[in-house]
């Protein structure tokens, strides 16, 4: 399913959490939705699976307004922390009434991702670990099959060995039943590989929305002589430096054509790639605005909310 | 509207094994008041002043547990509404049905026995085996109660502390399920003669038992229709 976001603002009282945000993302893709704490993501995400009203602006999925209208509604699923869809006294009711209540349910691979994640029916939700929690929020997730599917932080107090069954059964299902998924996290680096595209908010606004090999494309880190590196960076948008001894190593953000390449060659000074959660520190700088990192021309396209 | 099946059925399980249970203690101290005292009246007739307040936490669960699950299964509010409505519905007989059979059986246990199942409170009912009296006076009871749950929970729900000023309404909606029965009001510390009419007729008695369902629901509605799903529960 497709989705639509036209100038969303979503209030908490006096408190701004969505404030202007405009995107669309196009169906059977996985998103990245990367933000710091309280930059928005849950409410954003709240507010696409009509858990709560826009405060003002539009959001369409599937070309149709979402809250209160249970055509789209029902195709959609959201996973967050605070377990709504788990909540109950044991796995097998869970279960239940998952199945009941979602129209694409597949209960064999649900029993497969219990099994996966070992978890068992007549386990007590209330007695479980966290990992455990969100792992049966992965099987719920995943097996409603939802077109558009979302989970936040749905790794939350999983061992690594879990998360990443849970990376494989996501992509695995996702090549199986493409929809959209968006997800969103803090451990950037694990789930990196998994998106296609990926969406930077920052205090209620979207920084950056771009396929994830251009994000990271765009990032380059100059390494080299510190004075050849200033003098090299000079006029480019450099997110953050360091120095050791007389060695500097800049992060610049923005397209390096071939004849800059070339200069950093000829100049003796190493480029080389940044990773993506070094980007989004940069990018979602506190100290700053976070727009202002970003080159003048993605900027301007960002006010408008079409970064792509 | 889909039917409520397994809302209905979730809840009906969980009352019957809470029945069964409430039952055999209920038996064990009728059978112990025979054995180390003197046993002069109904043991249930006193009993039944816990399973309202079960009632009333099940109106609780309803919004609590219930409305969040629906709606992060993509259901709408209005979709849970009737679904809960419905369920409360055919619930509260049911539960009720759980009394009638629970008089019933003392019935038995007293007639065997030879002990005096005499009531010591005014009801519809003159005697536990008018079945259809007994029935009637605990459905009202149970309707008021299971709404007043949903409607102190939703405001609970949604506004937090200020679900506190739902409580006077909440008690109100029980005031007047307990006045259509004519009975008295038995709280905790508290019995308030309630006397609005001594022996109301059946009909006015049923009455005031849907017309404080419709209003209880009503009262729920207006608060769930729009609210948001809150990111975490204390």
């Amino acid at each position: 399913m497709n989705v639509e976001v036209r100038d969303l603002r979503v209030d908490y009282g006096e408190v701004r959490a969505v404030d202007g945000m405009t995107f669309s993302l196009d169906e059977g893709k996985i998103y990245g939705l990367l933000g710091r704490n309280g930059s928005g993501k849950t409410t954003l995400m709240s507010v696409l699976a009509g858990f709560r009203r826009e405060s003002g602006g539009t959001v369409r999925v599937g070309g149709r307004p979402v809250f209160e209208n249970g055509k789209v509604t029902s195709e959609i699923c959201l996973i967050r922390d605070a377990g709504e869809t788990i909540d109950i006294d044991k796995v097998d009711d869970a279960l239940y009434f998952a199945e009941w209540l979602r129209p694409r349910w597949d209960a064999a691979y649900a029993d497969e991702l219990l099994e996966r994640f070992g978890l068992r029916r007549k386990m007590s939700v209330k007695a479980m670990s966290k990992g455990q929690r969100s792992a049966l929020g992965v099987v719920v997730g995943l097996a409603g099959r939802s077109p558009l599917t979302m989970f936040d932080e749905s790794y939350l107090g999983m061992d690594a060995p879990s998360r990443y069954a849970f990376y494989d059964a996501l992509l695995a299902d996702f090549m199986a039943h493409s929809r959209t998924i968006i997800l969103s996290t803090h451990l950037i680096e694990e789930y990196s590989s998994l998106f296609e595209e990926v969406m930077i908010i920052d205090r209620g606004r979207l920084v950056v929305q771009e396929e994830s090999q251009t994000l990271l494309s765009r990032g380059t880190a100059v390494t080299g002589p510190a004075d050849r590196v200033e003098e090299f960076t000079a006029g480019l948008t450099v997110l953050n430096t360091r120095r050791l001894g007389p060695t500097a190593s800049a992060m610049v953000y923005g397209d390096l054509d071939e004849a800059r390449r070339r200069k950093a060659r000829e100049t003796g000074l190493e480029l080389g790639p940044i990773a993506m959660q070094d980007l989004f520190v940069h990018l979602t700088e506190p100290s700053g605005d976070a727009a202002r990192a970003v080159p003048s021309e993605d900027a301007s396209a960002d006010r408008s909310g079409d970064t792509r | 509207m889909r039917f409520p099946s397994r809302l209905l059925a979730a809840n009906l399980f969980f009352a019957g094994m809470v029945w069964a249970a409430f039952y055999v203690v209920t038996t064990l101290i009728t059978v112990a008041i025979a054995v180390f005292g003197t046993l002069t009246h109904s043991v249930w007739e006193g009993a039944t002043q816990v399973p309202r307040w079960f009632a009333l936490f099940v109106g609780v669960a309803m919004i609590r547990e219930f409305l969040p699950l629906y709606i992060a299964h993509g259901q709408t509010r209005r979709q849970f509404g009737a679904q809960a409505a419905v369920t409360i519905a055919l619930y509260a007989p049911a539960l009720s049905a759980l009394l009638v059979l629970g008089y019933l059986l003392e019935t038995l246990l007293y007639n065997v026995a030879g002990w005096p199942q005499e009531l010591a409170r005014a009801h519809l009912f003159a005697s536990p085996t008018d079945v259809p009296l007994v029935f009637l006076e605990y459905l009202v009871e149970f309707l008021a109660w299971i709404v007043a749950g949903t409607f102190m929970a939703a405001a609970f729900y949604r506004w937090q502390g200020g679900g506190l000023l739902s409580i006077p309404p909440g008690v109100g909606l029980i005031l007047l399920g307990e006045a259509a029965i004519g009975t008295e009001l038995q709280l905790p510390f508290i019995q308030i003669p309630l006397d609005v009419t001594s022996t109301p007729a059946v009909l006015t008695a049923l009455a005031g038992g849907i017309g404080c369902f419709l209003l209880g629901l009503a009262m729920t509605w207006s608060i769930i229709r729009d609210v948001p799903l809150r990111n975490r529960l204390a």
